[in-house]
């Protein structure tokens, strides 16, 4: 029995075990459309082929498994890109199918031609135009060792039309090579230890990297039985469960003043799985100055790229974590970094009458603590990594180092689906929103269990706050009052919803989120003038952490 | 800063423009190029002559030693700067 390239691509995809593709079909993908209703791959038909990415994406993040994504050509492949750099800057497994005109036109500027190959090339781990029909298995096959290996990333799969309609001759026999372990190397690993055990003053620096290895439960052994006070990076959240009492908060830009002290005063860095990346480190040469570093990782690229690292451990984070010496003699230390931990605590007697996001986020965390949060893009992002509490680095999806605005609903359906059952919230903000706002259908279509928490201050908060703070006051595009009625928009699309505007409102909304069956959208709505605190201001050192202006 | 680098790369698509392209958006400029193209070993062997104005080529080595045409990859000479991060100019 002779099979049609798209079949062949069907077929791969279900030896992968694929149960889910997010896309949006089109003319020059239509073979693998047509493949795709004799499997039993279930399809997630998005309303723009970015919330399909982003689905994608946040599928990934949960299962920890590659992702797929798929559209047609021209502007289906070009809705894919922010998608595709989402997951690139922030190391997402994701297999990217885009359909192609026939390769007789390709290069001709045919009708929805778009050199997609080449537009992608600086955002995908790797990408493969399919030239052969007999090619398809190979290609995708290695497309997910690809994105799934070392550092994980996007692979793209441009697959044109007469290659996914053609019967190949013969199907080609392939052997993939073995997968690549890499082991720290002992040199290193033994200069770590002496560091370690000379040091007085260590902190643990944990990033992304931890859950994206499926190094959680090392590095919690290693980071409990060691007593090293912890930070982490935003995407490193969860990798030690929040109330862990060695868990000192997120660094950097809106982090903890705590963690940022500890930083500042430490003398090791034990950088696990993380990238000095700048919205951690604020100024680099001021970013823990007198510390000597230790950074374990999969890339080896990382190594010395922002900071020379006085051991590199490159490999496998178990391998380096469990190498490293425990026993330590910082009692002083920890009692330094306990008493940071508690004068810093955040507080949440604020004055006023408006909604204290802060506090609605600890307490919704607090009434719900298994609850997943996908988050959106702005000032309600920065409040959930500071205020929500994670056991778990997946209970917590968030654009990281892309920024994307838009996130929020599609990672909320992408959760929903990775783990049926799990209470998901996206919490998003009214300019968010707006941009994957089509998603909401998608919610409805499936009949998804997707609550959102839409935190409305009328504006572009983050870039109001920065104009205020840095631009003199002068307000240049947030003002966003004349947003629509969100309760509205989300009834039209079939989804409940509600208002809420004052502070003895928020235990009864956070209640009917969690009790409610089905889709539900609570429309919060606070002060426009609020600000994230503290910050440290662009170009700073992390020493300089601005606090809330006095009204 | 000026630096040489020998290459051994797939003979695929999009390998040498994905080369071309990570060098330059790591900072580099290239200021010579030769490529041999041996279609029997289905590879292409490329020298390139780079400028930098202070990023570490022994990173991009690294960093082209990711991709996953790239067979093999030697720095022939490297005037290595000492790495000074300056401060912080991200927005």
């Amino acid at each position: 029995m002779s099979f049609k390239g798209a079949e062949l691509l069907v077929r791969a995809l279900e030896q992968q075990g694929v149960e889910y593709v997010f896309g949006y079909p089109g003319g020059a993908i239509m073979p693998v459309y047509d493949a795709l209703l004799n499997s039993p791959i279930k399809h997630i038909l998005a309303r723009h082929e970015q919330g399909a990415a982003l689905a994608a994406d946040a599928y990934a993040r949960v299962t920890g498994r590659p992702a797929v994504c798929m559209a047609t050509s021209g502007p289906g492949a070009t809705n894919l890109v922010t998608g595709i750099a989402n997951a690139f800057m922030d190391s997402v497994p994701l297999v990217v199918i885009t359909g192609q005109v026939p390769t007789v036109v390709m290069g001709t500027d045919a009708f929805q031609e778009v050199d997609v190959f080449g537009i992608t090339m600086p955002i995908v781990k790797h990408s493969f135009i399919v030239r052969r029909a007999e090619d398809i298995p190979k290609i995708v096959a290695q497309a997910f060792q690809i994105a799934a290996e070392g550092r994980p990333g996007p692979v793209l799969v441009d697959l044109p039309k007469d290659v996914s309609s053609a019967v190949p001759a013969a199907a080609s026999i392939f052997e993939m090579r073995r997968r690549k372990r890499i082991s720290p190397d002992p040199e290193q690993v033994r200069i770590a230890q002496a560091l370690i055990l000379a040091a007085e003053r260590p902190v643990l620096y944990a990033g992304g990297g931890i859950p994206l290895a499926g190094a959680v439960d090392a590095f919690r052994a290693y980071a409990r039985a060691s007593g090293i006070p912890t930070v982490t990076t935003l995407k490193g959240i969860g990798s030690l469960p929040t109330r862990d009492e060695s868990y000192l908060g997120m660094l950097g830009m809106h982090g903890n003043r705590a963690a940022n002290r500890a930083i500042q005063e430490s003398d090791l860095l034990i950088c696990v799985g993380a990238r000095f990346d700048d919205r951690a480190t604020g100024r680099l040469d001021g970013f823990a100055p007198g510390a000597r570093v230790i950074h374990m990782d999969a890339d080896a690229s990382e190594i010395g790229k922002l900071r020379q690292a006085d051991a590199g451990l490159l490999g496998e984070l178990p391998e380096s974590l469990a190498a490293m010496p425990t026993g330590l003699d910082i009692a002083p230390w920890r009692e330094w970094c306990a008493a940071r931990k508690a004068e810093h605590a955040w507080r949440y007697d604020a004055p006023g009458e408006y909604i204290y996001v802060p506090d609605m986020l600890r307490r919704l965390s607090e009434a719900a603590p298994d609850v997943t949060i996908a988050c959106d893009v702005g000032q309600h992002q920065m409040w959930v990594a500071q205020h929500c509490h994670f056991d778990r680095p997946e209970q917590h999806l968030t654009s990281a180092g892309l920024g994307t605005m838009g996130y929020g609903v599609p990672a909320g359906i992408g959760a929903c689906l990775a783990r049926p059952g799990t209470r998901v919230i996206t919490v998003s903000g009214d300019g968010s929103i707006m941009m994957n706002i089509q998603e909401l259908a998608t919610i409805r279509r499936y009949g998804l269990d997707l609550k959102i928490l839409l935190v409305d201050n009328a504006s572009l908060g983050m870039v109001r706050q920065w104009q205020q703070l840095f631009h003199a006051e002068r307000y240049s595009e947030v003002d966003l009052s004349d947003n629509p009625d969100f309760v509205e928009v989300a009834r039209a699309f079939g989804i409940p919803g509600f208002r809420i505007t004052r502070r003895d409102e928020v235990d009864g909304a956070i209640r009917r989120l969690l009790e409610t069956e089905g889709p539900l959208l609570a429309h919060v709505c606070i002060d426009p003038k609020s600000n994230v605190w503290p910050l440290v201001p662009p170009g700073q050192s992390n020493d300089v952490m601005m606090e809330e202006l006095s009204a | 800063m000026n630096h040489t680098l020998r290459m051994n790369i797939q003979k695929v698509e999009g390998a040498i423009i994905r080369l071309l392209g990570l060098i330059e958006r790591r900072g580099f400029s290239v200021t010579a190029m030769n490529a041999h193209s041996d279609d029997a070993a289905q590879q292409v062997e490329i020298t390139l002559q780079l400028r930098s104005t202070g990023r570490s080529v022994d990173t991009l080595t690294r960093q082209i030693e990711k991709l996953y045409d790239v067979r093999s990859v030697a720095c022939l000479a490297a005037s290595e700067p000492a790495v000074v991060m300056e401060e912080s100019v991200a927005c």
